[in-house]
């Protein structure tokens, strides 16, 4: 009886701890809060079924709505945080709802509610640990089920590129405040379900279970089980369930009962143990194995293509363009224009403001002054995303992938203005046919850049090389009519650069505009159409290579002058 | 102290996550010597001092002062006399002028005025300054701080990671003018740069760095006058 009373315990946590794997371990986000939540679901339920006599099953819709509005309402507070400042607005929030709880009529105050219901099936009452242990069990299978569905779709697939790929993410189109509200409201319906698990278990509720202390605990469960895996959150939650409570029974025994000792000693466990494993107990358990190749459905429906623009018109249309950084001005009026069809390197020495250019084009930086066209529509306040949707893809010059994500799944996020599939459909496995079109389609641009043989490895077990390449890819996938290349040729080896002049060429062939910022000078002059040269934040000269290197002024500008 | 060189790198490589940056790099330095290394961006300039600094490890000998480097940490070298001046000058930003050369001097024992009136004496704008905090500087005066924190620690080597960067060109020539005056102190200095002519002009001698590999080698001002110099930078055909 008692192993089974842990069971369900452990049970329920587990499906808080789920939602901190999708939550921290794939989106990045602290929370302490968790059994907040957990709080919303089980009062919700509470009070339906004591005061209203409204059964569990029809409560139970109301208490997943409950702690989803919440989460989306505190989620829409505080998610604007980033980093330690949200895990310490998840503290603050979880104290104010804990005296909520203790201190209202409507909660019972520090009594609670008690009186609550068992669930029933049919006429049978699911009232000893035994009982309920189905219902458990049988929640937790279904919330692993969705969320294994919902990683793996393209919204859950926005969440996992929170962590790590975030800026990439935003320039394919992600809207990187939605997706961490996802996860975060996702996290908070699965709490909310625990806590109606909880309240119909218990058949009391009180606002203990639902304060700081249970909240830094599931979090515990969490990272000791492998924050970033779903086994994990099984095996955390079972674990610190089974440990608090041997250590209450049996420390006392040893030490006397004269102290709570074991809060010390699971204080030091939990020390050694993430020094031991500092990845959590499953990765330690399990060692992580080679993806299992997904299939690519090639026969599946193409998507919709844009119509690139015809060659010779105009794609980019710099005019005057400026950026200043207080008394610094690092982009100084510079005025320059790629047609379609063009390869231009944007060159310049170092510190020359390229970068700050590239940041401008892509709409990670506001402008001081100056107009932007881009594919004949003026840009006044560019976001990455609206650049996206313009037509407009990027690499990054230092790469930006999702680690642990496979090449193909890192080249479908470039894919994601082309999807349309939502949380909910990902979540019930409704977008089959949609996410075979974007998987088709990223790996035929895998197959494109000449990587479909790496198409199933971990993105980051790939050399630097061909990580540049799998960012090109993951650009192509957005039908890019004007391709921005922050310095591709970095870090390549010789025979990888001559490959990826083919490969830019070849794309020029099928109307895809290239912008490039670069330093390989033998690199950018022998694949390039026209140089504009950039110095202390202005332009310099323009022209063919040729041009370019005979002009004294260029040569100045990187040789120097003598002192 | 070994035929009167203070640094001596043999065969030193790097590689950053299998990608080679430096490959096979020899130099030398001997005491009081203005010695330049210069090359284009993503040269491998940068790995090269970080490289004898011990900031990355690297596979090849570095000896410094007749020892051997490997296997000592950063803070070991320092003591036993480099200096690296980063390319990002890396200054506390929060903290006066005055309180920034004093961490220079950190690792010596007594800490007297002396080495203070010795940087404002070379730097008086810094004295001009010294209240201030660091990161209300200019670009030229941030750069002079970052190499005079450098030499309150009284180094046998000073390294220079790009100090003409983002300055305008009438403060590099002053910074310049000051990098060669330390050679009176007897300090020698390794001073890395893309701004090849401003560098070769002032430098004993020089090293021509490109993708990782030393091509040239020589005295600054022959260096100065070889054509193969520009075509590294902007690429072409070599040796017009």
């Amino acid at each position: 009886m008692f192993w089974i009373t842990l069971a369900d315990y452990a049970g329920i946590a587990a499906i808080v701890a789920i939602g901190l794997v999708v939550l921290t371990g794939y989106g990045g986000m602290t929370s302490f809060g968790q059994a907040t939540f957990m709080g919303f679901g089980a009062y919700t339920t509470a009070i339906l079924t004591t005061r209203y006599g409204i059964s569990p099953w029809l409560a139970l819709p109301c208490a997943l709505a409950v702690s989803g509005a919440m989460a989306v309402l505190i989620g829409a507070v505080t998610l604007r945080l980033s980093g330690h400042f949200l895990a310490l607005g998840t503290i603050a929030w979880s104290v104010s709802a804990y005296y909520l709880f203790a201190n209202l009529d409507l909660f019972g105050r520090n009594d609670g509610i008690s009186g609550i219901p068992p669930l029933t099936i049919g006429s049978t009452r699911l009232v000893g640990s035994l009982d309920v242990l189905p219902v458990i069990l049988a929640a937790v299978g279904l919330v692993l089920w969705g969320t294994r569905n919902l990683l793996d779709s393209r919204a859950g697939r926005a969440v996992r590129a929170l962590r790590g790929g975030a800026g990439a993410a935003a320039s394919f189109g992600v809207d990187l405040f939605r997706a961490r509200l996802l996860a975060f409201t996702y996290a908070g319906v699965l709490a909310g379900l625990a806590g109606w698990l909880y309240a119909h278990m218990q058949r009391s509720v009180n606002p203990t279970p639902f304060g700081l202390n249970a909240g830094i605990e599931y979090l515990l469960m969490a990272v000791i089980g492998g924050v970033a895996t779903l086994p994990g959150a099984l095996l955390g939650a079972a674990f610190v369930t089974v440990i608090n409570d041997k250590l209450q029974d049996v420390l006392p025994k040893l030490l006397g009962a004269a102290g709570n000792y074991e809060t010390i000693v699971f204080g030091v466990l939990l020390v050694l143990l993430l020094q031991a494993a500092p990845e959590g107990l499953w990765p330690l358990l399990v060692r992580r194995r080679a993806r299992t190749s997904r299939p690519v459905h090639a026969d599946a429906a193409p998507l919709p293509r844009r119509t690139l623009p015809a060659p010779g018109t105009p794609v980019l249309r710099v005019e005057h363009l400026r950026k200043q950084f207080g008394g610094l001005v690092a982009v100084n009026d510079i005025t320059f224009h790629l047609d379609a069809g063009e390869i231009v390197g944007l060159i310049g020495p170092n510190g020359a403001g390229k970068s700050t250019t590239f940041n401008l084009l892509t709409g990670v930086a506001a402008p001081s002054g100056g107009t932007l066209r881009l594919l004949g529509q003026a840009v006044a306040h560019a976001t990455p995303q609206g650049v996206a949707r313009l037509g407009v893809a990027r690499s990054f010059q230092h790469v930006k992938l999702v680690p642990g994500m496979s090449v193909l799944e890192n080249v479908a996020i470039g894919a994601h203005l082309r999807g349309h599939a939502g949380a909910l459909r990902g979540l019930l496995r409704l977008n089959r046919a949609e996410d075979a079109a974007l998987f088709a389609e990223a790996a035929r641009q895998i197959a494109r850049v000449g990587l479909a043989a790496d198409a199933h490895r971990p993105a980051d077990s790939l050399a630097l090389g061909p990580q540049r390449i799998v960012e090109i890819a993951r650009a192509l996938c957005l039908d890019p009519a004007l391709l921005l290349l922050d310095e591709p040729a970095a870090g390549l080896r010789h025979a990888e650069k001559q490959e990826l002049a083919t490969l830019l060429r070849r794309l020029r062939t099928d109307g895809v505009t290239i912008l490039l910022v670069e330093h390989d000078m033998e690199f950018v002059m022998g694949l390039a159409d026209r140089l504009v040269v950039m110095v202390f934040g202005t332009k310099l000269a323009e022209g063919d290579a040729d041009t370019v290197r005979a002009n004294p002024e260029v040569v100045e500008a990187y040789l120097g002058v003598p002192a | 102290m070994n035929g009167g060189v203070i640094l001596s790198v043999d065969g030193l490589s790097v590689a950053y996550g299998g990608i080679g940056a430096l490959h096979d790099a020899s130099l030398s330095i001997a005491p009081g010597e203005v010695v330049t290394v210069i090359g284009p961006n993503g040269a491998g300039k940068s790995t090269l001092l970080n490289a004898i600094m011990g900031v990355h490890p690297g596979i090849g000998a570095v000896t410094f002062a007749g020892r051997t480097m490997r296997h000592l940490t950063i803070e070991d070298r320092v003591r036993l006399g480099m200096c690296l001046v980063p390319e990002k000058r890396e200054l506390f930003g929060s903290m006066t002028v005055e309180d920034n050369l004093r961490l220079g001097a950190f690792r010596l024992r007594r800490q007297g005025p002396a080495p203070l009136d010795e940087a404002y004496a070379l730097f008086p704008r810094l004295h001009e300054r010294r209240t201030q905090h660091a990161g209300t500087l200019s670009g030229g005066e941030r750069q002079m701080l970052a190499i005079a924190r450098a030499l309150m620690a009284r180094p046998d080597l000073l390294m220079l990671d790009e100090p003409s960067l983002g300055l305008a060109p009438l403060i590099v020539r002053e910074i310049f003018a000051i990098i060669a005056g330390l050679r009176a102190r007897g300090c020698a200095i390794l001073l890395v740069e893309q701004n090849a002519r401003a560098a070769l002009a002032i430098a004993d001698r020089g090293y021509v760095l490109e993708t990782g590999r030393v091509t040239l080698s020589g005295p600054g001002a022959e260096l100065a006058k070889d054509p193969r110099i520009a075509a590294t930078y902007l690429g072409g055909k070599k040796g017009l």
